[in-house]
C-alpha cells in the first residue's frame, strides 16, 4: 500500500509468507498475505479450518518468523515479539499458570516493570474489575469455571496496558451462553481502552457480530480472499444485530466464501 | 453466574457425600498403618518365643530395645553412637543427595529446553546410567580416595540420573502455550526459567526426588561399606565381623526408620509445594 496517510497502521503486513519443512513435504501455509489495520480496529481473521490462521497471527506477536516479507507493528519492523502486544491464547488452561493465583496471574507480566508495587496492584484490580471478576482475585485458576477463566487471561492482557491485542480463537472452547457474554466484554474493553484488535476465529457470525472488519482466508496457501468492511451500527447487540438485515447478508457472504474453499467471489 | 452456582454445588455435594473429617481419615490412616506392622511383629516374636533358641534371628522388641540402647543408652559412650554412626550417614547423604539434585536439575533442565542438547547428551545418559551405579564405587575410590568427599560424590553422581531423567521428561513435555505465554509477554529468559519452566516441571521433578531419596539412601550404606571408620554402613560390616547378630538387626532397623521419616519429610514437602497441582487435578 502507497503511505500517503500521515497516521501510522497498528499493524501493516507486507509481502508475508511461510513454509513450513522444505522439499516435497513442505507445507505452504501463508502466501503473499498483504493488509494494514488502523488503530483502533476491530479486525476479524476468518478462514476455513486448517486455513493458517495460527501461523498469521504467530508472525503477527513475533512468535514465528516468516519466510518471506515481514510485519511492521506500530511503524516498527518485527524482531521478535513487539512491545505493547498482548495476546489471548485459546486455551486457557494452559495459558493461566496453576500455581498461582488469579490476581498473581493477570500481575504476572507486570512484575518486571518499573511500575511501583501500589500502583501494579491497583492495575490488577482495575484489571479484574473490567472482565467483572473483582473479588476473585485469591482464588485459583482451576477452581474458576472455563468462561471465567478465559476473564482472567483477557484481565491479564489489560494489565500489560496493550495498544494492540491478538485473539487466537479465544472462545473456542467455552459454552454458547458463555461466549456471547464474552464476546460483548471484548467490545466493552476495546471502547474502554481504545485499542486494536485482531481477532482469529473460526465462527463466521462471531467474525462479522465483533469486527469492523472481516478477512476471509483461503484454503491454504492462504491468501486473502476478501476484506469486508463492516458498518453495523454500535454499539453491538446480540440480538438487534444479529437480527439486522446487513447482519444477516454479510455473515451469508463470508459464510459462502469460506464454504467455497476461499475460491469463488 | 450460573456457572459459579452450579460449581459450589458441585463442590458442597462432593465434601458431604464421601469425605470425612481430618481427625477420622487421620486415625484411619494410621490405623491402616500400624496394624499390619503389629501383626507381623506379634507373629514374630510369638515364632521366636516358642521355637527352638535362634541366633540368626533375634526377637523383635530384643532388636527393638538393642537399638534404643545403642543411639540413646544413658551410658555416655555409647550415646556417642547416635552423633558419630547414625548422623554422620545421614550427613553423607543429605550432601550426597542435595549435591545430585541441584546437579540433576540443572543437565535436565538444559536437555529439556533444546532438542539438539537432549538428542545428543541422551546416549550419552543412557550409557551411563546402565551401568549400576553401586558399580562405580571402586572406581570412585581410585579417584578419591578413602575419605566423605569421596562418599559424598558417589552418592551425587549415582542420585543424579534420576532427577535429570525426570526434569528433561517434565521441562521437555510442558505445554507450547505456556513456552509461549512468557515470550509473548516478553518476560526474561531467566523469569521464564524461574517462574514458569521450573514450577511447571516441578511435579515430575518431584516424583524423580522421591526415587533420587531412596537411592540416596542404599548409596550411602553401600559407600560405609567400604575403607570407612564410621557410619551405619561401616557398623553393619563390623557387626557382621563379630557376629552381633542382635546389633546388625538393630542397624537395620534403624536404616528402615530413617528410610520412613526421609520418605515422609519428602510427601510433607511436595504436599506444600505441590499443593496446586494435587488440587487442580481433584478438579477435572
Amino acid at each position: 500500500m502507497t503511505e500517503t496517510t500521515t497516521t501510522t497502521a497498528a499493524v501493516r503486513v507486507d509481502h508475508v509468507s511461510h513454509t513450513y519443512g522444505s522439499g516435497p513435504s513442505a507445507h505452504h501455509a501463508i502466501s503473499d498475505l498483504n493488509f494494514s489495520v488502523q488503530p483502533g480496529e476491530f479486525v476479524s481473521i476468518v478462514g476455513p479450518s486448517g486455513a493458517g490462521k495460527t501461523t498469521l497471527l504467530r508472525t503477527l506477536a513475533g512468535l514465528l518468523k516468516p519466510s518471506e516479507g515481514a510485519v511492521w507493528v506500530d511503524g516498527k519492523k518485527n524482531n521478535g515479539v513487539p512491545p505493547g502486544m498482548a495476546m489471548v491464547f485459546q486455551d486457557y488452561s494452559r495459558s493461566l499458570l496453576p500455581w498461582l493465583t488469579v490476581e498473581k496471574n493477570v500481575g504476572f507480566p507486570l512484575a518486571e516493570s518499573k511500575t511501583p508495587k501500589a500502583e501494579r496492584k491497583a492495575i490488577v484490580a482495575e484489571s479484574l474489575e473490567a472482565v467483572g471478576l473483582a473479588g476473585f482475585g485469591k482464588r485459583y485458576p482451576w477452581q474458576l469455571s472455563g468462561g471465567m477463566q478465559q476473564r482472567v487471561a483477557i484481565a491479564r492482557a489489560l494489565a500489560y496496558r496493550p495498544s494492540l491485542m491478538l485473539m487466537d480463537e479465544p472462545f473456542a472452547s467455552v459454552d454458547a451462553q458463555t461466549r456471547e457474554g464474552l464476546e460483548d466484554l471484548v467490545l466493552k474493553i476495546r471502547d474502554t481502552y481504545g485499542m486494536t484488535i485482531l481477532f482469529v476465529t473460526h465462527d463466521i457470525d462471531e467474525s462479522v457480530y465483533l469486527a469492523n472488519r472481516v478477512l476471509v482466508l483461503s484454503r491454504p496457501p492462504a491468501h486473502i480472499v476478501e476484506d469486508i468492511r463492516v458498518d453495523l451500527p454500535e454499539p453491538r447487540d446480540q440480538i438487534t444485530t444479529r437480527e439486522n438485515p446487513d447482519f444477516i447478508h454479510l455473515r451469508g457472504h463470508v459464510a459462502r466464501l469460506i464454504h467455497g474453499g476461499g475460491e469463488t467471489k | 453466574m450460573s456457572t459459579t452456582s452450579t460449581r459450589t454445588l458441585a463442590t458442597r455435594a462432593l465434601r458431604a457425600d464421601g469425605v470425612r473429617p481430618a481427625w477420622q481419615r487421620a486415625l484411619v490412616s494410621i490405623a491402616y498403618f500400624v496394624i499390619p506392622i503389629a501383626a507381623i511383629l506379634g507373629i514374630w516374636q510369638l515364632v521366636v518365643v516358642l521355637s527352638p533358641p535362634a541366633p540368626f534371628f533375634p526377637a523383635p522388641f530384643a532388636i527393638i530395645g538393642n537399638l534404643w540402647e545403642l543411639l540413646f543408652g544413658s551410658d555416655k559412650a555409647v550415646q556417642q553412637v547416635f552423633v558419630g554412626e547414625f548422623l554422620q550417614t545421614v550427613g553423607r547423604m543429605a550432601l550426597g543427595f542435595a549435591l545430585g539434585a541441584i546437579w540433576g536439575v540443572i543437565i535436565g533442565t538444559v536437555m529439556g529446553l533444546s532438542r539438539g542438547t537432549r538428542e545428543t547428551i541422551n546416549p550419552i545418559v543412557e550409557f551411563l546410567r546402565s551401568i549400576p551405579a553401586t558399580a562405580t564405587l571402586p572406581l570412585f575410590i581410585i579417584l578419591l580416595g578413602g575419605g566423605d568427599d569421596m562418599r559424598v560424590a558417589f552418592i551425587a553422581y549415582g542420585v543424579s540420573w534420576f532427577v535429570v531423567i525426570n526434569t528433561a521428561q517434565g521441562v521437555g513435555s510442558i505445554h507450547k502455550t505456556m513456552l509461549d505465554l512468557g515470550k509473548v509477554f516478553r518476560v526474561s529468559p531467566a523469569r521464564r526459567l524461574f517462574a514458569i519452566i521450573l514450577p511447571a516441571a516441578m511435579p515430575k521433578i518431584f516424583a524423580g526426588l522421591r526415587i533420587a531419596s531412596t537411592a540416596a539412601l542404599l548409596l550411602a550404606i553401600v559407600s560405609e561399606f567400604m575403607l570407612a571408620s564410621n557410619g551405619i554402613g561401616y557398623m553393619l560390616v563390623q557387626a557382621q565381623g563379630r557376629f552381633q547378630l542382635l546389633n546388625m538387626w538393630s542397624w537395620m532397623l534403624a536404616l528402615a526408620i530413617l528410610g520412613l521419616i526421609i520418605n515422609s519429610l519428602l510427601e510433607f514437602i511436595e504436599g506444600k509445594v505441590l499443593a496446586w497441582h494435587r488440587l487442580s487435578r481433584q478438579r477435572t
